[in-house]
């Protein structure tokens, strides 16, 4: 303990006094930024049949008791259903192969980047330092894909960096640089 | 403990003791140091506690239904059941500190052993509810992380245990924790040789003048009058003086609108001092006496808040979060983290130039989001606003309650950038920097090339922190 510095006296401006605003530079797209310095990968196409896979199951089962109920009672409602429920897993699977489009992540010196989202758009910067664990984890349609998902876990809840669609090689190898990473840098709290 | 980070410090790594798997019923091994059983009187004093549970459980309307007498016998038969229970629970229960590990041994069918790192250690508190003071006894809390609720509560202890016990474990925890900090030497120098209270400064007590009226100027005292006339008026008017129904309507009331109340009680007589070894000593309170120790190094974001009802004398309320200490969503006087019931500006900002050192409230500025977040707030865009100042990010959020949240850069667990449909119309995202402890300073609605530039700037100033801990004296 040497020279402590001094606490200030005298009220503060709580509310805050507007300060001058940074000059604007130049317009970035929403999904890319800093792309002059970040190198983005994009996770495995074939999460995109994963994803294909869930909606196409969901709509066979939706749509497969409306048109059952449809052949037995005949009412038109039912038969809108259906339609509906086509429609809808159509806009699904579209808006799943963007969103895996979407979704990447990046390696830099200290931190690791993963953006995903179409709607809400998402960008999670998670330095390695902060590392409390990492999951791998592959769920059966994944483990038929040769998928498997990664997700980096932080002391906060909020933290939230998981990547999906990588392959088991490269899954077991971000999960290794990710712990190695992690040690070298421990500051957990 | 589900800690999965390994013990990153190599200096401390080889004394501390594997937690060893050994039967948890077995008395201590050899060379460890002896168990030690809580207070005789604890069982005592956890009937007498539940006592009131098993009334209020009873309710008003078991009392009018079955009438007094046997009323109190079911009652007292279900406390003498309650003391059993909590008697061979007494029997059971030992703690004992090994190496840097705090282990506390309890059940009698189901025995668990819960071994503490002592470097995990976010914050200790002494309680002392009412009927253990009047008994000379208090319940020693430790807050780590992971835990939903407070972990290990040793109820209870006699006063001077447990303070020896608390400063020998803030001591353990000290020279642990300090190690990695390359403040070892003058750490271990204080040993744990003195395991007295440490000295300690004083640096704000708060009048109980101030916090009366403080809590007089809230919407619930405002409306109390109002609810009291009500009840009142309907007593009156409907002719029904049962004594039941007065209790229990009295009771809801309670429940609803006295809070101020609580307040009051629980912040009474609050005192902020801060010790040799950087750490905040706070107590506070009239029933239930606390005193709550947090190394400054464990506070991970601190919050300022000014109530409408308080703009008039420009006062302000200052809580701080920490890892692992109760949820967010718990009840408010439960929870352990007021930093400063009610304070002017002055006070505010001494207060966090000692919770985050080198942060100045003078120095920090914010600046509103553009002006077309008007379309998603009408009203509270104006009081949105977020900055960098020296040591902390602020943000600044509410119309009628104004909230200042400060995140300390060396704090910082992770940066977040979101943007929602109508954000992505507007060209605006918001920017988040969470913590391991409360709720993450968020800049809403910044223009979106801010908020990119913000959370590159984010991520460098939090990176330039961690990195200046690493060296001795660092920032934090």
């Amino acid at each position: 303990m040497t020279a402590e510095p001094q606490p200030p006296t005298g009220p503060a401006a709580f509310a805050g006094s507007p300060a001058p605003a940074e000059a604007g530079a130049a317009p970035l797209d929403a999904l890319e930024p800093w792309p002059d310095t970040v190198a983005w990968q994009p996770v495995s196409p074939d999460l995109v049949k994963v994803e294909l896979i869930g909606v196409g199951t969901w709509m066979l089962m939706l749509g497969g008791a409306a048109g059952v109920a449809w052949a037995l009672l005949g009412h038109w409602l039912l038969g809108a259903a259906l339609a509906l429920i086509v429609l809808w897993s159509a806009w699904r699977a579209v808006v799943a192969v963007r969103a895996v489009r979407a979704w990447g992540y990046a390696e830099r010196d200290h931190d690791l980047l993963v953006r995903n989202g179409l709607l809400v758009r998402r960008l999670s910067i998670v330095p390695y330092a902060r590392m409390q664990f990492v999951d791998v984890t592959a769920g059966p349609l994944e483990r038929a894909f040769d998928l498997a998902t990664v997700q980096l876990h932080t002391a906060a809840a909020a933290s939230d960096a998981r990547v999906p669609g990588l392959r088991p090689a490269e899954a077991a190898r971000l999960r290794d640089r990710l712990t190695a990473l992690g040690e070298d840098r421990a500051e957990g709290l | 403990m589900t800690e999965p980070l390994p013990p990153a410090d190599p200096v401390a790594a080889s004394p501390a003791p594997p937690a060893s798997p050994a039967s948890p019923g077995s008395p201590a091994g050899p060379g460890e140091e002896p168990r030690r059983r809580l207070h005789p009187l604890s069982p005592l004093l956890r009937g007498a506690k539940s006592l009131v549970v098993i009334v209020a459980a009873m309710s008003w309307q078991t009392l009018g239904s079955v009438g007094l007498g046997v009323f109190a016998l079911l009652v007292g038969v279900l406390a003498i059941g309650a003391l059993v229970v909590f008697a061979v629970s007494w029997l059971n229960t030992g703690y004992h500190v090994v190496g840097r590990e705090l282990r506390i041994h309890e059940g009698l069918l189901w025995r668990r052993t819960r071994a503490i790192p002592l470097e995990r250690l976010q914050s200790v508190e002494l309680v002392r509810p009412l009927l253990a003071q009047l008994a000379g006894l208090a319940e020693l809390r430790l807050e780590v992380v992971g835990g939903g609720k407070t972990e290990a509560p040793l109820a209870y202890l006699s006063v001077r245990d447990a303070t020896a016990l608390r400063e020998r474990l803030l001591t353990l925890a000290r020279r642990v924790g300090a190690a990695p900090a390359g403040a070892g030497g003058e750490a271990a120098a204080a040993g744990d040789a003195a395991p007295a209270e440490a000295p300690a400064w004083q640096l704000h007590a708060v009048s109980n003048d101030d916090l009366v009226l403080s809590q007089l100027l809230t919407p619930q005292a405002m409306f109390l009058p109002f609810g009291v006339a009500f009840v009142v008026l309907q007593f009156l008017l409907e002719d029904t003086w049962s004594f039941v129904a007065i209790a229990s309507t009295l009771t809801a009331m309670a429940g609803v609108l006295l809070q101020p109340v609580r307040r009051i009680l629980s912040d009474w007589n609050f005192r902020a001092a801060r010790d040799g070894d950087d750490r905040f000593r706070l107590s506070y309170g009239l029933t239930e006496t606390r005193h709550q120790t947090v190394p400054l190094h464990r506070i991970q974001n601190v919050q300022l808040t000014s109530p409408l009802l308080w703009r008039p004398k420009k006062w302000l309320r200052l809580r701080m979060h920490i890892a692992g200490a109760a949820s967010p969503g718990g009840n408010d006087a439960q929870r352990g983290d007021r930093l400063l019931p009610v304070g002017d500006q002055a006070t505010a900002r001494m207060l966090l130039w000692h919770a985050v050192p080198g942060a100045d409230l003078a120095a920090v500025h914010t600046t509103p989001p553009p002006p077309r977040t008007r379309w998603l707030h009408p009203f509270a865009w104006r009081s949105l606003g977020a900055g960098f100042a020296d040591q902390v990010f602020a943000t600044r959020s509410g119309l009628l309650t104004r909230e200042l949240t400060l995140v300390s850069y060396a704090r910082i667990q992770s940066v977040r950038v979101v943007q929602g449909p109508l954000q992505r119309r507007l060209r605006l995202a918001t920017v988040y920097a969470d913590t391991a402890g409360g709720r993450s300073g968020a800049a809403r609605d910044r223009d979106l090339d801010e908020a990119w530039r913000m959370a590159a700037e984010l991520s460098a100033r939090a990176r330039q922190a961690r990195e200046g801990l690493s060296s001795p004296h660092g920032a934090a």
